[in-house]
């Protein structure tokens, strides 16, 4: 039986770096278009658990299906897995060698290998969708980090995933970049992409965050609407950090 | 000599940041004084030097490195001045330098009016010319061959160790320190003198450019190495999680950006290459220096060598400039 609302599974998710044990079984499960924040202090495993889900990290144990298939099997191409999930990170990680709509252009291209036309058309639309169409022919170093992050974030959607992760998307940003950011993923949102974000914007986490992960030391402490957490959660290491960052 | 005073050098006892040793250094830096010793140097020169013959051989010695002392400490004197122009200082090394010729000249006991017959003998060359111009054409191609060997050696290697395989990388390190730290000029004659007994036989021109490629292979892997590893690790993230894959990864990431990082070291290393081919001569490949040496013992004079010397000279004195300047640009084009 195949559920088909069901996007991300992820049963007792361990991973071992040498002595550290970093993540200590996390199971839960990502519908379909939902929105699940990751919070946690730091050290707490928010980062390497998504990393895990791509294989940007490989599990050391555990089960994870996405779309319903296990992508720890054998069989399983974990390129092809990748460019179904779209990742945006803290430090942009833009190809500083290529410009704008090259860095969008190039897994579509080498990857799914369409032509240069179509690519430079989905690379123009989506540029024009997060606002920089006319800085398609800049260089990454050209751009503030709030640019580089939208490219980024457009680079992800040219592979026309059915995921996005984002790992701390703002953390790198001057204050007044921020915005601009959120302002994209909150179109996303509207599009019902499903989305895993790492992140403590709480404006952003009220308003877009069907659900919260709460992590401490490795484990998920507290699963809830945004409402529950920030306003009902009983759990003494949520509302201690809850406390600090607000 | 009113200049020559130490008083005006004597601290104020109320500043605690005055000096209170003498300030000899000071005080020998003053014009007066350099011209002043700078003048018993030049006495020195004329009336205490002693002739080559006449001195006994205690005092002789004594003699002449006292005055190469004095000599040292006067240039040093004004060098370490950051106070004097340079333009003087320029003028005090030169001069430096044609003092200590000049006592090589007068003391070493070379037949210094052969230097004309045996060094700078142009007519041993006459009607020869074509023999170094052979020989600087072998000595390029052998570069030019043993360049691309190396080069695509060097990526091989260096490729193979962004896989990160542990049992991969122990026998990559094993090679590049094996061919790091054997001499150039063994690996040749081996290959060249010793593989034949075992019926593996190279030509003298095969082996150089065998042994050329494989040794300086290993430290172009190192100039690619050092490149790719000034990649930062995001970009790899990046690209994986676009779902390219790992050689896409490094052949449209990795590889164009770590080039800037990798052409200064690499072509310094191409150049030390092209200088090595002469150890070629030893297994009697037709480069330069062999032809040389076979023109030094046709003429039995030593004028090819130096013709030699002076066309190594005019081909690698530009390039290394040239490797320089590129490193230069690119050093400027990496900061902004």
């Amino acid at each position: 039986m195949k559920d088909t609302e069901t996007m991300i599974e992820v049963i007792d998710l361990h991973k071992r770096f040498k002595d550290l044990h970093v993540l200590k079984g996390i199971s839960t499960k990502v519908k379909q278009s939902e929105v699940v924040a990751i919070m946690g202090p730091s050290g707490s495993g928010k980062s390497t658990f998504i990393r895990c889900l791509n294989r940007l990290e490989e599990p050391s144990s555990g089960q994870i299906y996405i779309e319903g298939i296990d992508i720890l099997a054998p069989y399983i191409d974990v390129n092809l897995v990748r460019t179904e999930i779209g990742m945006v990170f803290q430090s942009f990680n833009l190809f500083p060698h290529l410009t704008s709509i090259e860095n969008i252009k190039l897994a579509p291209m080498s990857v799914r290998k369409i032509s240069a036309k179509e690519a430079t058309e989905r690379a123009m639309a989506l540029l024009e969708k997060v606002g920089l169409a006319d800085k398609a022919d800049a260089y990454p170093e050209q751009l503030s980090g709030g640019q580089q992050q939208r490219v980024a974030i457009a680079r992800a959607l040219a592979m026309q995933p059915q995921i996005m992760f984002f790992d701390e998307p703002t953390s790198a940003l001057d204050p007044e970049m921020i915005g601009e950011v959120l302002d994209v993923m909150r179109t996303m949102v509207k599009e019902g992409m499903t989305m895993m974000v790492v992140s403590h914007e709480m404006g952003f986490i009220k308003e877009a965050a069907d659900r919260i992960l709460f992590l401490v030391d490795g484990l998920i402490v507290e699963d809830g609407t945004p409402d529950h957490i920030f306003n009902h959660s009983q759990h003494k290491r949520t509302i201690e950090f809850l406390g600090k960052i607000v | 000599m009113a200049s020559i005073n130490l008083m005006s050098e004597i601290p104020d006892e109320k500043n605690k940041f005055a000096r209170t040793h003498p300030g000899w250094s000071v005080w020998l830096r003053q014009p007066a004084i350099v011209a002043l010793s700078f003048v018993l140097l030049v006495a020195y020169a004329f009336f205490l030097l002693p002739s080559k013959e006449s001195a006994p051989p205690l005092l002789f010695y004594l003699s002449i490195n006292f005055f190469i002392v004095l000599v040292l400490a006067f240039a040093g004197n004004i060098l370490a001045d950051n106070k004097k122009p340079e333009i003087l200082k320029m003028v005090v090394a030169l001069m430096l330098i044609v003092a200590l010729c000049w006592l090589f000249y007068r003391y070493s006991g070379a037949q210094w009016e052969k230097l004309n017959d045996f060094f700078f003998n142009w007519a041993t060359l006459d009607g020869n010319w074509w023999i170094l111009w052979q020989g600087l054409e072998v000595t390029l191609l052998l570069a030019f061959i043993s360049g691309i060997g190396s080069v695509l050696v060097g990526l091989l290697i260096a490729v193979l160790r962004t896989l990160h395989s542990p049992t991969l990388n122990f026998f990559l390190k094993t090679y590049v320190d094996v061919f790091r730290s054997i001499p150039m000029i063994v690996v040749m004659v081996f290959i060249f003198f010793a593989l034949p007994f075992m019926g593996i036989s190279f030509g003298s021109i095969a082996s150089t450019i065998l042994a050329l490629s494989l040794g300086y292979g290993a430290y172009a892997s190192e100039c690619f190495r050092a490149g790719i590893e000034s990649v930062h690790s995001g970009q790899l993230e990046a690209a994986r999680s676009l779902g390219l894959s790992r050689w896409k990864t490094i052949f449209k990431i990795i590889l164009p950006q770590s080039i800037p990082v990798v052409i200064p070291p690499l072509t310094g290393t191409i150049v030390a290459m092209l200088k090595d081919t002469a150890v070629a001569s030893i297994v009697a490949a037709p480069e330069l220096l062999k032809r040389a040496r076979e023109l030094y013992t046709s003429e039995t004079n030593p004028t090819p060598l130096v013709a030699a010397a002076l066309i190594y000279l005019a081909v690698l004195v530009p390039l290394v400039r040239a490797v320089n300047l590129l490193e230069n640009k690119l050093q400027k084009r990496r900061n902004g």
